[in-house]
């Protein structure tokens, strides 16, 4: 086999024709040599895509997409529209690397990054370079990402350098390599890396195989096991997080590595400083915290300290670092080396700090602020580009190639209002690499961002991969903002490397194991827990409107509509919200509102919007599993419904909704552990499945209806909850209101019954923690389970009475919202608002 | 010192919460530097209750900085700042830089450093409160004649912002913008400070914020009430003959033993007296007193 395809090889240059990929213009591309021959290093993948055809393009990018969707990578909700994830898409293509190459990048990325970590040091400390005028002062002394209050740290403080700094390489087209960009204050990408790969690795298991790459996951150990190392002294076991300031799935990027990682993910909000060190607020108290990884920005992490006055971030912590009661990565104050300012500045800054050649220039670069390279700038407006200086939130980069008359004439007034706060830089004609479209193969433009951190042996690691983006159209501008395309970064080896596992590698550090529940992490999985079932309840009521609705076409088309309006009555009821459901005329509008609208709170998107949320905040907790689950349930109901009326659209998503919820809180119920997290989940599931009970049959007691109704009535209530079937071999009868009373409230070995979720509940919250000065919640539900049995005995003796069984579920009612209280007051609430 | 003048400052804040406080994170620039004209013979903070953790620090201005945490739960903070310095009473007088505003400006002064080693370039750029505002232009012309030296042309402005704004208490807060306070022509002696930095900043003149107290002295046959004293705000001017030289715009007076000088900075941000961070529930009430006595 093998000698046969050697027989068969393709010349590199035949190859190219063959796939008619050839070079845009006179713009180099990395995949051909000046001749148009296929480079040694992508011959493999060209040579696969010649075997296959082209149309397995198309297969490739088919499976990438689906295996991300699944991992939920691309899915993003309408209302979360402001992340900046949004738009980006896999590309199944790598950039490929050839070890020759691969060395010139890493030695030019090692040095930068230890040129960078001597120019913070600098400037938060003597400030050397600063007086002796090597830089423009403005540069550093206006920008606000330069944190006055962290300079000249005392020694022993806990700041960990740059921590792992990105930095975007490009070449140009006569082959002169670039950086374009450098990040330091939490820079994006990392765990997009580290998802592309895994997914790519899975559309393309073969040729990984066969071309031998570098391997990413050791360079993931390394850090944590620096991490671990630059621990405040003492800590045996340092507990180690990664902050991350986002409120949902906004940036789950993060959520990857912590998920990868095995490392706890906390917000500022988990945090809290006492006794000058930094704390997680768990369920069980508070834990201490010895390294912060921060994915946020620098600026904003002490809201006491902070310019911004509606920071986020932790009250005392820069002095806790200052103290040196904890360890940060990055150093908070790192944004300002971002600037572009100091591009043209670097070689002269590299020569003093390293006494080395800059090896990998800058782009071509002026700073406004000298009246020579004003002039220059402005002369050449519009071949240039315009970045700020320093943060400016109001300005973003700008393309003078784009640019209208008018507009360069406004950028220019713009510049010469303020020169400081502006840079202009060369536009680059970035070299192009292969990236499919349909059914083919074409060139485009290619960034690659590189990451690296210095270690305390003082040695650089550079990430063997990382994040190549690609430009959308056939442009040359590539940003993080118009990007349209990542793509994974594959580094040929030389020699075959092993397979790495991650957490047998991570288990040889010395971390602790992240077993704290976060309060917020418990609120949240309370929370999926109550959304995962009012989510299930909400599609069974519409699933059975749409049902009633279809039947009363060949039937009592009066009667159905009574039918329909109780249970949209009940629904809303349930609930506690308004109907607006009054205001809507026909059926279909009604129906609408429950299955389209996502500002109504009773709604299916609303509901698994808020469900899907919860679930992302707490990214960590789930098994591969649950996360393909939850994919599926957004996935699959957003998907493009078949044509046809309303209710027959919506009837099999509504019956895959429930599916896809039930694998889900089954998966939970195999794999998590039984820890405090789990117990709330399941906690918050009980606790709304009692409301719902509670709800149904006030609801049912409280209602006159005709006898034919109440029997309709009572049968739609056991659809909802779904306990037709045990009603049916339970009692053999038509339902009567007493009947389902008696199953769904009274029956005890009835794991939907009223009863058996009390006992449920009392069991499951044995798990939580005695709450300090408060009653154990958990001490509130024994005295209801007594009365529910009391009133079981009494029905099945044959007394049955509306008025009082009524009075109790009112009651009940009552209850089940002072103990929904009081666990958010004993586990969730620390009460704090910053005033 | 030859002749001097003794002070005893007390200034008292105090938060009243209608609600629980479970934690406080503080920073406070309540004890004053010392200086050529200014010495500190005592200071004393006390902060009831007894914060749980206490650190004092210098910061980037080589201001003397308290850091302080209560950590358990309180209904009220009280933070009482006693001191007592020693000031040269000698009469201040306008010194003459020797340097015209529109001279030939050199950009090395960005980097040139201070008595205490920061780097001018701090006192030179632009801050949020105090931004290159063009309308600031419309304030400096008038005062602007050729070849005028620096130190005559700001004792001017001092005296214009002296007589063209009006001196109203409440008519800002703190997040008032200059533009506002230009507009307005009304503030208090934060706001006239900041107008005259921005101003002078946009002329290249290192100028700096600084904050303290004011020796107020009774109407003739009237006592002088307790606590009626307040914090105030006033600037400094460098140049390269003459060091920094004070103007106090909200009385139009070169500073002299009455004000007693607790930190600088680039603006009222960088030396806020007190800055807190309250976590718990409720609303707070704040009183402020300050009293300087000459002992």
């Amino acid at each position: 086999m093998d000698s046969e395809m050697f027989a068969n090889r393709a010349s590199p240059k035949s190859l190219a024709s063959a796939l008619a990929y050839t070079s845009q213009g006179n713009r180099r591309d990395e995949a051909l040599s000046p001749d148009g021959a296929v480079e040694p290093e992508w011959y493999d993948l060209f040579e696969s895509i010649n075997r296959h055809g082209l149309d397995t393009l198309i297969d490739w990018k088919t499976v990438a997409a689906r295996i991300s969707r699944e991992r939920g990578l691309a899915y993003r909700p309408a209302s979360l529209d402001e992340s900046n994830e949004k738009g980006w898409t896999l590309g199944p293509i790598p950039w490929i690397i050839s070890p020759e190459r691969w060395a010139v990048f890493e030695a030019g990325i090692s040095q930068r990054n230890r040129l960078f970590e001597e120019l913070l040091k600098d400037i938060y400390g003597p400030q050397r370079t600063l007086k002796e005028g090597l830089f423009p002062a403005e540069i550093l002394l206006s920008h606000r990402g330069f944190l006055r209050s962290l300079h000249n740290l005392p020694p022993g403080n806990g700041v960990i350098g740059l921590g792992i700094s990105a930095f975007d390489v490009a070449r140009d087209s006569a082959g002169q390599t670039f950086v374009v960009n450098d990040r330091f204050d939490s820079p994006f990408g990392l765990g997009l890396a580290l998802e592309n790969r895994t997914v790519v690795n899975k559309v393309l298991p073969r040729l990984f195989g066969r071309c031998g790459i570098r391997r990413i996951g050791q360079f993931f150990t390394d850090w944590f096991d620096y991490l671990g190392r630059c621990a405040p002294s003492g800590s045996g076991a340092p507990q180690v997080v990664i902050l991350d300031p986002s409120e949902s799935g906004q940036d789950s990027e993060i959520g990857f590595l912590a998920n990868y990682c095995g490392i706890s993910r906390v917000h500022p909000s988990d945090l809290t400083v006492r006794d000058g060190r930094v704390w997680i607020k768990a369920l069980n108290g508070l834990v201490p915290v010895d390294v912060i990884w921060k994915t946020m920005p620098g600026r904003d992490m002490d809201s006491l300290e902070s310019e911004n006055a509606w920071a986020r971030g932790t009250a005392g912590l820069f002095e806790a670092i200052r103290g040196g009661g904890v360890a940060v990565a990055s150093h908070p104050g790192s944004e300002v080396l971002q600037s572009p300012g100091f591009y043209p500045y670097l070689p002269k800054i590299c020569r003093s700090l390293l006494d080395e050649d800059l090896l990998i220039p800058p782009v071509a670069t002026w700073w406004c602020g000298k009246p020579e390279a004003l002039s220059h700038v402005l002369t050449n407006l519009s071949s240039m580009v315009i970045k700020p200086a320093g943060y400016h939130h109001d300005f973003s980069t700008r393309y003078g190639s784009r640019l209208s008359a008018g507009e360069l004439s406004d950028l220019k007034s713009q510049i010469m209002a303020s020169p400081n706060r502006f840079v202009g830089q060369d536009e680059l004609l970035i070299s192009t690499i292969p990236t499919s479209r349909g059914n083919q193969l074409v060139p485009r433009g290619g960034v690659l961002r590189m990451f690296s951190f210095k270690d305390g042996d003082n040695t650089t690691q550079v990430m063997p991969g990382g994040l190549a983006r690609v430009s959308n159209a056939e442009g040359v501008v590539v940003s993080t903002r118009e990007c349209g395309e990542s793509k994974d970064v594959w580094v040929r080896s030389p020699i075959v490397e092993k397979p790495f596992s991650i957490s047998s590698a991570l288990s040889l550090t010395h971390l602790a194991t992240p077993d704290i529940v976060p309060s917020r992490t418990g609120e949240n999985l309370f929370w999926t827990g109550r959304y995962a079932e009012r989510v299930d309840v909400i599609s069974r009521f519409a699933a059975r409107i749409v049902d009633v609705q279809i039947s009363s076409f060949s039937h009592d088309e009066d009667f159905g509509q009574k039918h329909e309006k109780f249970l949209l009555k009940a629904l809303f009821g349930i609930f506690g919200t308004k109907n607006p459901a009054k205001k809507a005329k026909g059926t279909d509008d009604r129906l609408r509102l429950i299955l389209e609208d996502p500002n109504c709170t009773v709604s299916v998107p609303y509901n698994l919007n808020r469900f899907y949320n919860a679930t992302q905040t707490t990214r960590e907790e789930w098994s591969p599993a649950s996360t393909l689950a939850i994919s599926s349930c957004l996935n699959e109901w957003n998907s493009p419904a078949s044509g046809g009326p309303l209710e027959t659209r919506f009837d099999s998503k509504l019956k895959m909704l429930q599916l896809n919820l039930s694998a889900f809180l089954g998966l939970n119920l195999d794999s998590m552990t039984r820890d405090e997290g789990w117990a709330l989940l399941d906690a918050g599931r009980r606790l709304e499945r009692l409301f719902v009970i509670c709800g149904l049959l006030r609801f049912l007691l409280k209602t006159k209806f005709s006898e034919d109704m109440s029997t309709f009535f009572n049968e739609s209530i056991l659809y909802i909850l779904d306990s037709v079937r045990t009603f049916q071999s339970k009692f053999h009868e038509t339902p009567s209101t007493e009947l389902t009373v008696r199953l769904l409230l009274g029956e005890q070995d009835y794991p939907r019954s009223g009863s058996n979720l009390l006992h449920r509940l009392s069991h499951v919250l044995l798990k939580l923690p005695s709450p300090g000065h408060h009653e154990h919640p958990r001490d509130r539900i024994d005295p209801w389970i007594a009365r529910v049995s009391e009133f079981t005995s009494e029905m099945e003796n044959g007394h049955f009475e509306r008025k009082s069984t009524l009075a109790m579920l009112d009651e009940m009612q009552g209850f089940l919202s002072a103990l929904s209280d009081a666990l958010t007051v004993s586990y969730f609430s620390h009460a704090e608002e910053n005033i | 010192m030859s002749a001097t003048v003794r002070y005893r400052v007390r200034h008292l804040t105090a938060y009243h919460y209608s609600g629980r406080i479970d934690l406080c994170h503080s920073h406070a620039h309540l004890t004053p530097r010392e200086d050529k004209v200014q010495e500190v013979l005592s200071h004393q903070l006390n902060v009831t209750p007894t914060p749980h953790f206490q650190v004092v620090r210098k910061d980037y201005f080589g201001n003397p900085t308290d850091y302080f945490a209560i950590q358990g739960s309180h209904e009220q903070l009280e933070v009482i700042s006693t001191f007592t310095v020693e000031k040269s009473s000698a009469p201040p007088v306008l010194p003459d830089s020797g340097e015209p505003w529109d001279r030939l400006y050199d950009r090395a002064v960005m980097i040139a450093q201070d008595d205490t080693g920061v780097c001018l370039g701090n006192y030179l750029l632009p801050t949020l409160p105090c931004p290159s505002l063009p309308d600031l232009d419309l304030f400096l012309n008038p005062s602007l004649t050729p070849g005028r030296e620096i130190m005559d042309l700001v004792n001017e402005l001092m005296f214009r912002v002296f007589t063209e704004f009006q001196y109203v208490a409440g008519a800002t807060e703190n997040s008032t913008p200059l533009q506002t306070v230009l507009d307005q022509k009304k503030g208090v002696c934060q706001d006239f400070a900041h107008v005259m930095i921005a101003a002078l900043r946009r002329l290249n003149i290192p100028t700096r914020y600084v904050s303290g107290y004011l020796e107020t002295i009774p109407a003739p046959g009237t006592i002088k009430l307790q606590g009626a004293d307040a914090s105030h705000a006033w600037l400094e001017v460098y140049t390269s003959a003459t060091g920094w030289v004070g103007f106090d715009p909200t009385n139009n007076k070169l500073p002299g033993h009455q004000h007693i000088k607790i930190a600088h900075g680039r603006d009222y941000f960088d030396v806020r007296p007190l800055r807190g961070t309250f976590i718990g529930s409720g609303n707070q009430k704040l009183t402020v007193e300050v009293d300087v006595e000459r002992i």
